[in-house]
């Protein structure tokens, strides 16, 4: 009895760290962008995210203040400053020169190319004298060996969070997504019920149908869709949309839910029959209810899916301002050339956070016990 | 607000629109066959031989609508010149064999077509099972099914900065080339290593399928009768024999509606490859060809016949899809 | 002032119905902007109630600037003009024109794609009198009016195309105080050019940042570095014979331009990162090595857009600065000029779309935009005086002191190879493969276009 124990306690401990290290691996690349989306973009292109967690030393150029913020002190004028321009750090080194920024230990004085007197302290504080008043409009340009301590910003979100028209495209992602999951469930689930406990004809024709349906790719249909929708007189519009959605989520919905349906155990079914029950009766009393693992993680696909989609939407229901889904919004943010990997970094996590909470909504559906009650 | 009760009304009208249809329509069925009277078995047979079209039907139309008629479309244009205007024959699948990328192309693919839904289902079993057996179980699926919730673009994003390349004295700004400094390498251009680079754009892949396989997987697992599993464990079964004996087999279909699914994700994979590389280093695969020769091209026909011959592709799935449903049945 | 406005704004309001309440960027009537074309244009139309959809592929600034614009087409007007920003505007001008409900007006980033809208009868040709009014003052008028015409649908050759929106891409991007520490001079010659990268090389630094990724796009960056070695190294007519591949692609005269492009890419002294490292790096992350310490490069060869990827806060000028892409002194091919420009079509018959584009004719469409960033003009009869930034003006002088200016080759090229395997070719190239044999397998996709 005891030996049953220890084995069972220890693996209990190969589970807890097998899922551990799985865990870890999954998340190290999200948990980077997570990272990411607090840094600006020169810091994301300049250093690994890991390292922005410890204090980092860089090499930068720093510009001393401009001519006229030049103060005279006996005889000498003088442009002073610090490099950190109020965060902490510490100076290793620095130099005048772009083809060796690191000549010099901090503290010491030297002279720049422009005959001026430069000294750069340990803490950041510089002073730049001169005998004659300093000339032109830019400040001098100097180099420092700098350790700083993290530094994070949350202005990518506020950013993002500000962005004008986001909270309208929040407010059409949801009026595409909600009923473009409700819908196919629905009209899959019947599907579904026939496909899987019904005899006819042509069943297993069906199925593989089904299944050869899944691959027809989405880019080819858009141009006759949208041509059969504006004949059709829905134009684009909402409808057009739930349409297409459903449409497109239903082979993969007819598909999973079929699978799930036909290994319910038959006895429920045969008896329900035998007790005078219709097909419809069945499907509404005994199979729906018993389905609702099935049924909830195909809501939470499908309705990942409508919620990241930008290309249906962009065709079936435009990108006027009024129309843009939220993915549109965040997508226009990002420029035409669209190299802001910070914005981009905190609006994946903006966007992540609807899917991430359906999804723990709908795990409570994903457990047993409804079958188990129901067999016995 | 004016647009939020518009959708709730949608929900409430398509909803109760589906549910009135099955209602009425089986009702009427009912009516014309009633299951009584003089003729009750031949009007069981008759209705028993009409509703399954009833319930098939809603699902029929959008199916016939959105999916086979745009085939059909493709199919049509697979056979016409650029614009879709002229009639040119088999043309452009005379092109296509003649192509070197379309042949690069369906290599990567089979390449893809191995690895990814086999590992990815692979990843998907272990999760669930791991994660079904510990308490923080729930933290644990959330955060593997998370890269399901980022979108595709979002994930390249992610990937690209694991991969990218700084020159060797410059700070590394990819996870990998740091790992690979760490330990004393030189840094690559990974994603322009021919074959190394087809497999570090599946591992993106794979990395987002698990969540999906897991979550399946796991709702099948938590389905199985728990009389089966006690008596086996009673018998003196192991865990990992409870698992490969009892678990495993009761779960197959599963297992193969899972795999079936990511085979379908993997041929019509595209945004991964066009966002990474494009391509190019010898990474093409079909999805990203059929998408180049469409928006890029503005060739139409090609792009049609490219997505003919993956279409032909999944025909073995079906096929082992159908043989699978007769063992079911019976 | 206020005042002032007020009045113009009244008098204006008398002058066009009630449509003057716009809000304009800058007052009517004020400043050294051309307000009599605007005037006159105002009297000329009365479009109340009217309006026209635009879908173009211009986002987040270059939007509002644009919109900017659009505001006093509508304050003349009375028209309603909705401007939709498309992030994938190729894929959704031709998913609309084919379903059939097109934008009434599009701008198109390059004719390449009109061309093929056009063949297909999707895009309206141009007035006779826009055309007209294009040769007679644009400068080099008759060079952008044929870029834009084509065969329509019935077979005929017609303008389709007005442009509006000018990039220059022979720049060479450099950090001055760079230069100066290193005591180096900017090069007017090519030939200087290649002086100055060996002498960066022997002073143990590296010439040049070279970047071709761009997600789907990887490899465009060195098509415009091709079609400029192409303008250096032989005569504008072969280059017009090589963009309708008159000339073959793996003509000598190509494959020496390739080479030429070679000459720096592909010499791992020459780029920072080496040779191999110039496919797989990103453009827009390429040019920060210029603002590196040490600089990772001094030189960067890249269009007008570039700045904005650069640092945070760089002040161009200042910070970083640029030059003419030089020409050899030893070829006499004078100073070309290669550039890009966005092109407007008609993709439905309209009032307003109409006079939409006879108002991007006025001198205050154009004058509007350049005051503020990132415009530049061939338009005869704007002044000059307005462009907003110092930079802008240099690089408008680029423009005027152009002996030849051609347009982007490979956005003129069929898009299976401007924007296929001229790319793809590219990237292959630098990747270790010999010019004659990128650009026979170039050569012989060109031919199996149908």
């Amino acid at each position: 009895m005891d030996n049953i124990v220890g084995q069972k306690s220890s693996l209990t401990w190969v589970v807890n760290i097998a899922a551990a290290a799985l865990v870890l691996l999954w998340t190290i690349p999200t948990f980077g962008l997570l990272v990411s989306s607090f840094r600006d973009r020169d810091q994301i292109l300049t250093s690994g995210w890991w390292q922005s967690l410890f204090p980092q030393e860089a090499s930068v150029h720093y510009r001393a203040g401009a001519p006229d913020t030049a103060v005279q002190e006996g005889g000498l004028y003088v442009i002073a400053g610090n490099v950190f321009d109020g965060a902490g750090g510490v100076v290793s080194a620095f130099g005048t020169n772009s083809r060796d920024p690191a000549a010099f230990a901090a503290g010491e004085t030297v002279q720049t190319n422009d005959g001026y007197e430069l000294t750069v302290s340990e803490d950041g504080a510089y002073r730049l004298t001169s005998a004659v008043p300093f000339e032109g409009t830019r400040g001098e340009r100097f180099f420092v060996t700098t350790t700083q301590p993290p530094t994070f910003t949350t202005e990518n979100f506020v950013k993002v969070l500000n962005a004008e028209g986001l909270g309208r495209g929040f407010l059409n992602t949801l009026t595409v997504s909600i009923p473009a999951t409700v819908i196919p469930i629905l009209v899959a689930a019947f599907a579904a019920y026939a496909l899987a406990w019904m005899e006819f004809p042509g069943r297993a024709l069906l199925i593989a149908a089904v299944v050869g349906l899944l691959v027809v790719p989405l880019q080819l249909a858009l141009i006759p869709l949208l041509q059969l929708h504006l004949k059709a007189g829905i134009g684009k519009s909402y409808i057009g949309i739930w349409l297409a959605h459903s449409a497109f989520g239903l082979p993969l919905a007819i598909y999973l839910l079929r699978n799930y349906m036909a290994g319910l155990p038959r006895d429920i079914i045969e008896s329900a029959r035998v007790d005078g029950a219709t097909d419809f009766q069945i499907f509404l009393r005994i199979i729906l209810p018993l389905s609702f693992p099935a049924l909830a993680s195909f809501a939470i696909f499908q309705f990942l899916w409508t919620w990241n989609d930008l290309l249906v939407a962009l065709v079936f229901l435009g990108s006027t301002q009024d129309q843009l889904v939220m993915t549109g919004q965040l997508k226009e943010l990002m420029g035409s050339r669209g190299g802001d990997w910070e914005i981009l970094a905190a609006s994946a996590f903006i966007s992540i956070a609807v899917p991430l909470a359906v999804f723990f909504a709908m795990q409570k559906y994903l457990v047993r016990g409804l079958l188990a009650g129901s067999v016995k | 607000m004016e647009q939020f009760f518009g959708a709730a009304t949608t929900i409430v009208i398509g909803v109760g629109g589906c549910l009135l249809y099955f209602f009425l329509t089986n009702m009427l069925l009912d009516r014309i066959f009633p299951a009584s009277g003089p003729n009750i078995s031949r009007n069981i047979n008759r209705a028993n031989a009409v509703r399954p079209w009833l319930f098939l039907f809603p699902a029929l139309i959008l199916l016939t609508l959105y999916l086979v008629y745009p085939l059909f479309w493709s199919i049509y244009l697979s056979v016409m010149d650029a614009n879709g205007r002229a009639f040119v024959g088999m043309s452009n699948y005379a092109w296509m064999v003649n192509d070197p990328k379309f042949l690069e192309s369906m290599r990567n693919n089979i390449l893809w077509l191995i690895v990814v839904p086999a590992l990815s289902t692979f990843f998907g079993l272990l999760a669930a099972a791991l994660t079904d057996r510990i308490r923080w179980g729930n933290f644990a699926k959330a955060m593997i099914f998370m890269p399901m919730a980022i979108s595709f673009v979002g994930a390249s994003v992610i990937w690209k900065f694991v991969y990218d390349f700084r020159p060797e004295g410059q700070n590394q700004i990819g996870l990998l080339n740091a790992i690979v400094e760490a330990f004393g390498g030189a840094p690559e251009t990974w994603l322009t290593h021919e074959i190394v680079n087809s497999f570090l754009l599946m591992v993106v892949l794979i990395w987002i399928q698990t969540g999906f396989a897991m979550v399946i997987l796991s709702a099948a697992l938590r389905g199985i009768p728990e009389e089966t599993v006690e008596a086996a464990i009673l018998d003196g079964a192991s865990p990992l024999q409870v698992f490969f004996r009892i678990k495993v087999p009761q779960i197959w279909g599963t297992i193969l509606v899972v795999w079936t699914t990511i085979t379908i994700t993997v041929l019509k994979v595209f945004d991964i490859v066009l966002t990474m590389t494009n391509g190019q280093w010898g990474t093409q695969v079909l999805g990203n060809y059929m998408y180049d020769w469409l928006v890029r091209g503005q060739d139409s026909g090609r792009a049609s016949a490219i997505a003919i011959v993956i279409m032909l592709l999944v025909t073995p799935i079906m096929i082992w899809n159908i043989r699978n449903a007769r063992k079911e049945m019976r | 002032m206020t005042a002032k406005f007020l009045a113009s704004a009244a008098a204006l309001a008398l002058l066009s119905g009630a449509a003057a309440a716009q809000d304009v960027k800058f007052p009517i009537g004020e400043g050294a902007f051309n307000w009599d074309s605007y005037k006159a244009f105002d009297e000329k139309y009365n479009l109340d109630g009217q309006k026209i959809t635009v879908l173009g592929p211009w986002l987040s600034v270059d939007q509002e600037l644009f919109q900017s614009v659009i505001a006093y087409f509508e304050a003349a007007t009375g028209a309603d003009v909705e401007y939709i920003g498309a992030e994938g505007f190729e894929q959704q001008v031709v998913i609309d024109a084919e379903a059939g409900s097109p934008p009434d007006v599009a701008v198109f980033p390059q004719p390449g794609l009109m061309r093929g809208m056009a063949a297909k009868g999707q895009v309206l040709p141009m007035s006779p009198e826009i055309v007209q009014w294009t040769k007679d003052n644009y400068a080099a008028g008759q060079s952008w009016v044929d870029l834009v015409t084509f065969p329509g649908s019935d077979g005929a050759a017609n303008t389709f195309g007005f442009f509006y929106k000018v990039d220059v891409k022979s720049l060479v991007w450099y950090v001055p105080e760079n230069f100066e520490d290193a005591g180096y001079a900017v090069p007017t010659t090519m030939e200087e050019l290649k002086a100055l990268t060996d002498q960066i090389v022997a002073d143990g630094g590296t010439p040049w940042c070279i970047g071709l990724g761009s997600g789907g796009a990887t490899g465009w960056p060195a098509t415009d570095w091709v079609e400029d070695m192409m303008l250096r190294t032989t005569t504008p007519e072969n280059y017009d014979k090589w963009v309708s591949n008159e000339l073959k692609f793996n003509d000598p005269v190509v494959v020496n331009a390739i080479d030429q492009f070679g000459a720096f890419a592909k010499n791992d002294a020459y780029v920072s990162g080496g040779a191999g490292s110039v496919a797989s790096t990103d453009f827009r992350d390429s040019p920060k090595g210029l603002f590196a310490s040490p600089p990772q490069c001094y030189m960067h060869r890249q269009a007008s857009f570039i700045p904005s990827f650069f640092p945070e806060g760089t002040v161009i000028g200042e910070d970083a600065d640029f030059f003419y892409f030089p020409a050899f002194a030893e070829q006499d091919l004078g100073q070309p000029v290669l550039g890009a420009g966005t092109t407007f079509g008609l993709m439905k018959e309209s009032d307003a779309g109409r006079a939409f584009i006879e108002f991007l004719t006025t001198p205050i469409a154009h004058e509007v935009w350049m005051n503020q960033t990132g415009f530049l003009t061939p338009h005869k009869g704007v002044n000059t005086d307005l462009y907003g930034d110092p930079t802008l003006k240099k690089m408008g002088d680029i423009l005027l002191n152009a002996t030849t200016f051609r347009f982007d080759g490979s956005d003129l090229m069929p898009g299976g190879v401007g924007a296929g395997v001229f790319w793809t070719g590219m990237v292959d190239y630098v990747g270790g493969k010999s010019a004659q044999d990128v650009a026979d397998s170039i050569q012989s996709t060109w031919d199996s276009l149908q």
